[in-house]
Parts: C-alpha cells; sequence; structure tokens
C-alpha cells in the first residue's frame, strides 16, 4: 500500500472528534489505494489523474462505512433529518406533536423557588432594560414553525425559546416576540446582535430546565448585560429566568 | 506572473500564513460556532473552502491579467463593495488555506503541493491589503491593532461635514436606527446565516467626545446572487453606507469580521449623527442618498427600511423552500464568492466563475453531513485539533499557548530538492443546483445586463485614482494643500457634498466641524 506524506507525522495525534477521525482515516485508506492504482506517481495524481479517481461515490462510502457501524448522526439544520431521516437522530420539539411534552433539559440550570418565583434557568443578558420581561414561552426550533407563524402572526406575549443563536431562522418574526430565551450562542451571537438593534429583550447560552410550552415566563433583563470582556475574562455574570405560571 | 521559487520569496509567503494565522484564531475563538437550523453552515462552510482552494489562483490570475491588485486595492479605497473587507482583507487568504489544510488532513495533498499557488496567493493578498490600507499604512487591521482607517482626510471630511445630527428619540434617530437593523438582519439572511453583508471600518476622530464609524451593507439588491432574484427587485440600491458618529464612547476595536466594540458600550443613545450614502465600481466614490435635507433623509430611511424588509420576507420563503443542496450551494457561493467584486471592478465578470461549485470540489459534498461538518470545521479553526495543526511541545502559539497552527507553511526543503508540485491547474467547470442566475445586475448606474455591466467597468476610472491624481496621497497633501492640485482633488470628492462643494483642500477638522448644521 502507498505511503503518504502525512503517514510520517511526529507531532499529529488522532483528531478530537471520533466521526472526524473516523472520515479522515477512511478517506486517507482511499487515496492510498487510488494511489496504487494509478502507478503510484505522486506528482501525475494529485492534480490530474486523482480528479478523475477520487470521486463522490467514494466519499459517500466513507460516511456509509460509519452508519453501517450503527452510528447516526448530529444534525442542526432541520432541512437535513428532514430529507435523510436515515441516517441522523430522531427530531424532538419541531411540530406540534410533542409540543405538549417537550422541553430544554440542560443539566447545569440553576433551579429553585425564589418567594412566589420559581427559577427554571439562567442566561446571559444581551441588553439591560428598564423592567423585566414576562410573556408565554413558545418553542421555535425549525422552519415549519416560523413559516406558521408568518402566515398567522406571532400571538401576542410570545417569548421564544429558541436553541439557534443564528439571525436567520426567525428573521421575518423576531420583532414580533416580546422576549427571547436562547438556548445557545453569546451575547455576541446574531441573534444577541438582532434582539440588542430590535430592542427586543433577550438572554443567549440560556441553560433552562422544565420550561413547557404556553408557562408563563419572565426573563431578568433588568440584570447587567454580559460584555466581550466578561467571557474574555470568564466572569460569571447571569440573568435569571422564572417560570410564573405552569400552562393551563 | 510567476512567482520566482526561493528562500527570500518563501520566508515572505510563510510570514504572511502565518500572520493570518495568528489573527484567525483569535477572531475564530472570541466568537461561538455558529450554527443555524436554517441552513448546514459548518458544512457548507467546509465545501466553500475546498472551492477556494482549487478556483482562486486561476481567477485571480484572470482579474490581474485586466488590472493589478495594487490598483484594485486603490480603487477600493474609493467606494464599498464586499471584496474589501471582509472579502480580502479575510477571506481570500483564508479561505483559501482552510481548503488547503482540509486536504492535507484528508491526504489528498501535501503541504509541498501547489506552492506556486500558494506564493501567488499570498501575493496578491498582501499587495491589494497594502494598497487598500495606504492611508493607514497596514497590512491588516490586527496589525494596527485592530483598527481600519481606509479613509483619506478629503473623504473623511465629506463625510463629516454632511452628518446630520440625530438624538435618541427623534424621527431620524429612530428611523436610521430602523433602518439599520432591518438591513443587518437582511445581510445575515442574504449571506446564508454569515455576517459578510455587513461591514465596518474606522474609527475616525471628529471631536475630542465624538468617533465616527462608517457601516457598509453590501450585495442587498438584484445583482449577483440567484437567490436575490426577483424577491429584490425592490432594493434600490445594491451596497449601502451609513456613517454614524457617536459621543462619549471610544470604539477600541473593528476588526475585519465585521465587528466593533466600544467602551463604555455604544448604546442607541450615543448614537449623534448619521449620513447615507451608495456606491459601486461604476460610481465617483460615495454617492449621497437622501442627503439634501434632514426630512428627505428621513424618508429615505424608511423606503429603504420598507424595501429590505420585504425583500427579507420574500427570501425567507424562497429558503424555507430549498432543498439541502441548494442551501449547501447558496452558503458555499456566499462564502466562496466573497471576493467577486474584484472581477466587477476589472470588468472580467463571469456567472460560471463565481456562482458554480468547482466539479473538483464538488466530489466531497457526500461527505458533509451535519455531524461532520460540526466537528471537522470545529477542529479546523478552534481546536487546532488536526494532525497537521500540532506541533512541537516547545512551541506556544499566540494567544492560546498550546504547541498548534493553525496553517502550514510551504516547507523550506523544496529549496534543496523535495519534490513539489507548482499549481492544483486551470478553471474547471462547475454545478449548481440553484437556478440559474437572471442577467439584471443592480449598479449605481441603474439595472443592467453582464455584458453592459462588464463593458462599463472596463471603460471606467474613478476620477480620484485616475493616473493623474492616484498617488496624491494624504503625505504629499500634508505639504501641498492649497495648491491648484490639491484643490482640484479635494473637489472630487467634495461634489456631491452639501457643505463642502467647491471649498478644497486647506479646511482643518474644526473648520469642518463648524460648517455643520
Amino acid at each position: 500500500m502507498a505511503k503518504l506524506y502525512v503517514d510520517s507525522d511526529k507531532f499529529g495525534e488522532a483528531n478530537a472528534s471520533p466521526t472526524v477521525e473516523a472520515f479522515h482515516a477512511a478517506v486517507k485508506d482511499l487515496v492510498r489505494r487510488k494511489l496504487d492504482a494509478s502507478g503510484g506517481h505522486w506528482d501525475s495524481f494529485v492534480f490530474d489523474k486523482s480528479y478523475g479517481l477520487l470521486t463522490a461515490e467514494d466519499f459517500a462510502g466513507v460516511e456509509r462505512q460509519l452508519l453501517d457501524a450503527g452510528h447516526l448522526f448530529d444534525w442542526s439544520a432541520a432541512i437535513s433529518p428532514q430529507e435523510r431521516p436515515d441516517i441522523y437522530k430522531p427530531i424532538e420539539g419541531v411540530g406540534d406533536d410533542d409540543m405538549g411534552t417537550f422541553s430544554f433539559e440542560h443539566e447545569d440550570a440553576v433551579t429553585g423557588t425564589q418567594g412566589d418565583l420559581e427559577q427554571r434557568g439562567q442566561g446571559d443578558n444581551v441588553a439591560r432594560y428598564p423592567q423585566d420581561c414576562e410573556g408565554i414561552a413558545r418553542y421555535i426550533r425549525s422552519p415549519m414553525q416560523v413559516m406558521k407563524y408568518l402566515e398567522e402572526g406571532v400571538p401576542e406575549n410570545t417569548i421564544a425559546i429558541i436553541d439557534d443563536s443564528g439571525g436567520t431562522l426567525t428573521a421575518p418574526i423576531l420583532e414580533q416576540f416580546k422576549g427571547v430565551i436562547c438556548a445557545g450562542g453569546s451575547t455576541r451571537s446574531h441573534l444577541g446582535i438582532l434582539t440588542r438593534e430590535y430592542g427586543v429583550p433577550c438572554v443567549m447560552n440560556a441553560k433552562i430546565s422544565g420550561l413547557k410550552q404556553g408557562d408563563t415566563v419572565r426573563i431578568e433583563c433588568t440584570a447587567a448585560p454580559k460584555t466581550a470582556a466578561d467571557y474574555q475574562k470568564n466572569v460569571d455574570r447571569t440573568a435569571k429566568v422564572w417560570r410564573v405560571a405552569a400552562a393551563g | 506572473m510567476a512567482m520566482p521559487l526561493n528562500y527570500t520569496q518563501l520566508l515572505e509567503t510563510n510570514n504572511l500564513i502565518q500572520q493570518n494565522v495568528d489573527e484567525s484564531y483569535w477572531l475564530c475563538v472570541t466568537r461561538t460556532v455558529q450554527e443555524s437550523k436554517l441552513f448546514p453552515v459548518p458544512s457548507y462552510m467546509m465545501l466553500s473552502y475546498l472551492m477556494a482552494f482549487y478556483r482562486y489562483p486561476s481567477l485571480l490570475r484572470k482579474i490581474e491579467s485586466r488590472m493589478s491588485a495594487e490598483e484594485l486595492g486603490d480603487r477600493s479605497r474609493e467606494m464599498a463593495m464586499k471584496h474589501r473587507a471582509p472579502g480580502v482583507s479575510w477571506g481570500l487568504p483564508n479561505f483559501y488555506l482552510l481548503g488547503r489544510e482540509w486536504l492535507i488532513n484528508l491526504g489528498v495533498i501535501k503541504p509541498t503541493d501547489a506552492i506556486e499557488d500558494v506564493m501567488y496567493v499570498m501575493d496578491f493578498w498582501k499587495r491589494f491589503q497594502l494598497s487598500l490600507h495606504r492611508n493607514d499604512g497596514h497590512i491588516s487591521r490586527a496589525q494596527y491593532g485592530h483598527r481600519g482607517q481606509t479613509l483619506s482626510e478629503r473623504q473623511a471630511q465629506v463625510f463629516h461635514s454632511d452628518l446630520y445630527s440625530c438624538e435618541a428619540g427623534d424621527e431620524l434617530h429612530e428611523a436610521a436606527h430602523q433602518f439599520m437593523a432591518s438591513a443587518s438582519q437582511y445581510g445575515f439572511l442574504i449571506s446564508c446565516e454569515s455576517r459578510i453583508s455587513l461591514h465596518n471600518h474606522g474609527p475616525y476622530k471628529l471631536s475630542d467626545t465624538s468617533e465616527m464609524i462608517v457601516r457598509d451593507f453590501m450585495d442587498l439588491a438584484e445583482s449577483d446572487f440567484p437567490w436575490l432574484d426577483g424577491v429584490a427587485k425592490g432594493v434600490e440600491y445594491n451596497n449601502i453606507t451609513v456613517t454614524m458618529a457617536a459621543k462619549d464612547c471610544h470604539f477600541y476595536l473593528v476588526d475585519d469580521w465585521g465587528s466593533f466594540e466600544a467602551e463604555p458600550e455604544f448604546s442607541a443613545e450615543k448614537l449623534v449623527g448619521v449620513g447615507l450614502y451608495a456606491s459601486d465600481n461604476l460610481s465617483e466614490g460615495y454617492m449621497p442618498l437622501g442627503m439634501n435635507s434632514r426630512e428627505e433623509l428621513i424618508a429615505t430611511f424608511k423606503r429603504l427600511d420598507g424595501q429590505v424588509k420585504e425583500a427579507m420576507n420574500n427570501l425567507w420563503r424562497r429558503i424555507a423552500g430549498y432543498s439541502r443542496d441548494q442551501m449547501m450551494d447558496a452558503g458555499a457561493i456566499t462564502y466562496f464568492a466573497i471576493i467577486k467584486d474584484l472581477a466587477h471592478i476589472a470588468g472580467v465578470y463571469d456567472v460560471d466563475d463565481w456562482m458554480k461549485v468547482d466539479e473538483r470540489a464538488e466530489r466531497f459534498r457526500p461527505l458533509l453531513n451535519d455531524e461532520y461538518g460540526r466537528d471537522v470545521l470545529g477542529e479546523l479553526v478552534g481546536l487546532l485539533s488536526n494532525p497537521s495543526q500540532k506541533l512541537s511541545d516547545y512551541s506556544m502559539m499566540m494567544h492560546s499557548n498550546a504547541p498548534t497552527r493553525m496553517y502550514t507553511p510551504i516547507p523550506y526543503s523544496v529549496l534543496s530538492g523535495e519534490p513539489y508540485t507548482p499549481t492544483a491547474g486551470p478553471l474547471y467547470p462547475g454545478i449548481t443546483n440553484l437556478p440559474e442566475k437572471d442577467d439584471v445586475y443592480t449598479t449605481t448606474r441603474g439595472k443592467m445586463t453582464l455584458a453592459e455591466y462588464n463593458r462599463q467597468s472596463q471603460e471606467f476610472t474613478p476620477s480620484a485614482v485616475a493616473p493623474e491624481t492616484r498617488f496624491l496621497c494624504d503625505t504629499w497633501l500634508k505639504y501641498h494643500a492649497g495648491s491648484d492640485q490639491a484643490d482640484s482633488l479635494y473637489r472630487i470628492t467634495q461634489a456631491s457634498s452639501r457643505k463642502l462643494a467647491g471649498k478644497g483642500s486647506t479646511l482643518t477638522r474644526d473648520e469642518v466641524e463648524a460648517l455643520r448644521d
């Protein structure tokens, strides 16, 4: 079998991700075999023969090796498991079917009771407002849910619970939210930037537990915002998320 | 355009690579990994890096066959298109090098492959950047302590003099703020969740208590991207610039990724002045929009806000109906084509060059499911945990002190006989899953076909960079203010200014301030 340049590496170690390690090992094995088959001359292989010898079908075979071993992939874009449900882990909390029981459950959510208020978590406050923000929790995790609200309008007093820190999923309806709880990103993420520009109270990087669709929730957006310097210095500065009343 | 392969050249190339290692690592680790429920972001980013690796050398050589990197940089100071920053400033070297690094770790190429391409891409970057940043004298914003003073004095004076004052709660403040929020959100959607439609430069000091930031919103109208055909028909201007004066804060960071940060933190009530412009490679500098009166400016902000909001809703519905491959194409093209405006300026733009996925890169698409895309991107730009990125345990990387390096230099051993290959080859065909691009391009001279756009681009030279004015820099001006030649240069930029038209080259900043409304 041909030896590749990167097969001798004094300092290199395995990739951190087992998936990346498996994919790269399989591709390198593919390259060795194709190089052998082409006569073993690297100079004529690398930017010439390899273009015809290393094919999309070969690379599809790399993914198939993991699937055949029983692996299911994590998904991030809703379209991915929608088109290929057989290769991704099951989807939850993106439609009406399981919304009655779905909730984010983050291990590091701080929970407890404070007087009449039940703390269900915390997050990084994007911008300070004169009053805390209270409204009805509604999960938004897929384009289908956004399309529904785009067609029907966002119900009044909606506090959107999102795990996408980007600015595109909720682009056409973001202005209509009363508040946002985002279980990801930072105050500098796209969603953080946009909620600040629109004046919509928001906590990013939220760690929450037990919040269900329809619960009345309150965001402590009177808390100090988390700044870039806070992130760099690892300052623990969070705003609380409370449940005021469970969904009726 | 063949680069000499010698020790001096390799030393420089590897230094340019290392400069991008240091800055890119800092940029990446001070942001969170961006994922999206709408777009397969990391996967399309990885595809774009391969497109850059295989195509940038050929496309840059094609562009330079008509216009040098230095002239492109000079022209780019006079207007705001996306290629400038974050395009060439960050995307060009880093997308190319990320593609190279990934392929090295796949065993598909060696560090000694395509070395003439690597040297040329880095050299193009150097020459463009030095020219673009001629006024502040740096090669990058990182070298300037994360600051970007692109403007000459004559440009800064016009932006300064024509600012309309505003304060929190007044109609202009509200209208400007609302437009910038809508344009930012629309920009994220146009660019498939990335921030590369938005950028800023500055700060420019207006007084002891006030600084100006210049914000650019780019590729907003029907122009290069097929996904904007029809849905952005109502957007009047493709590239919009908002000048923004802020009081009582100092912008201590304005980086190549479109972020700015101030101390104390910039907030809406600190916005005390705004201006509005459009520009591209066919305009004589920046064209004022609605700047004849305060009322007209308010109405213009509101009109443009309505335009981008309508386009955003239309675009969102279109993209929500895309297949994953179409989303991958749009995202990968957004990234890869971050420098496409260079081809517009040179008048050699071709849809097949910039809006298609090179077939050599396309082969790798089946690898790019969401999980592998996420993990390999994270290792490549954040963890630096690919084997090629590990160094001797004695090494301490800038910013992390870890024995790692984002990009592999060219081994000097090629000078002592180690075999190498010079280039990845010529341009190969591309594929697309998107609808064919409509032949309509929105410019500052109206909508036109691509053939017409290329023709006008080839014929036009902005007066401020014409052969007789191109090298009249701010250092020359310092010693020649008030001369006929200096006045005539300043009057080019002042021609469309409501406050400075015809005033020439002798005004100081305080005199400009005194002329304001």
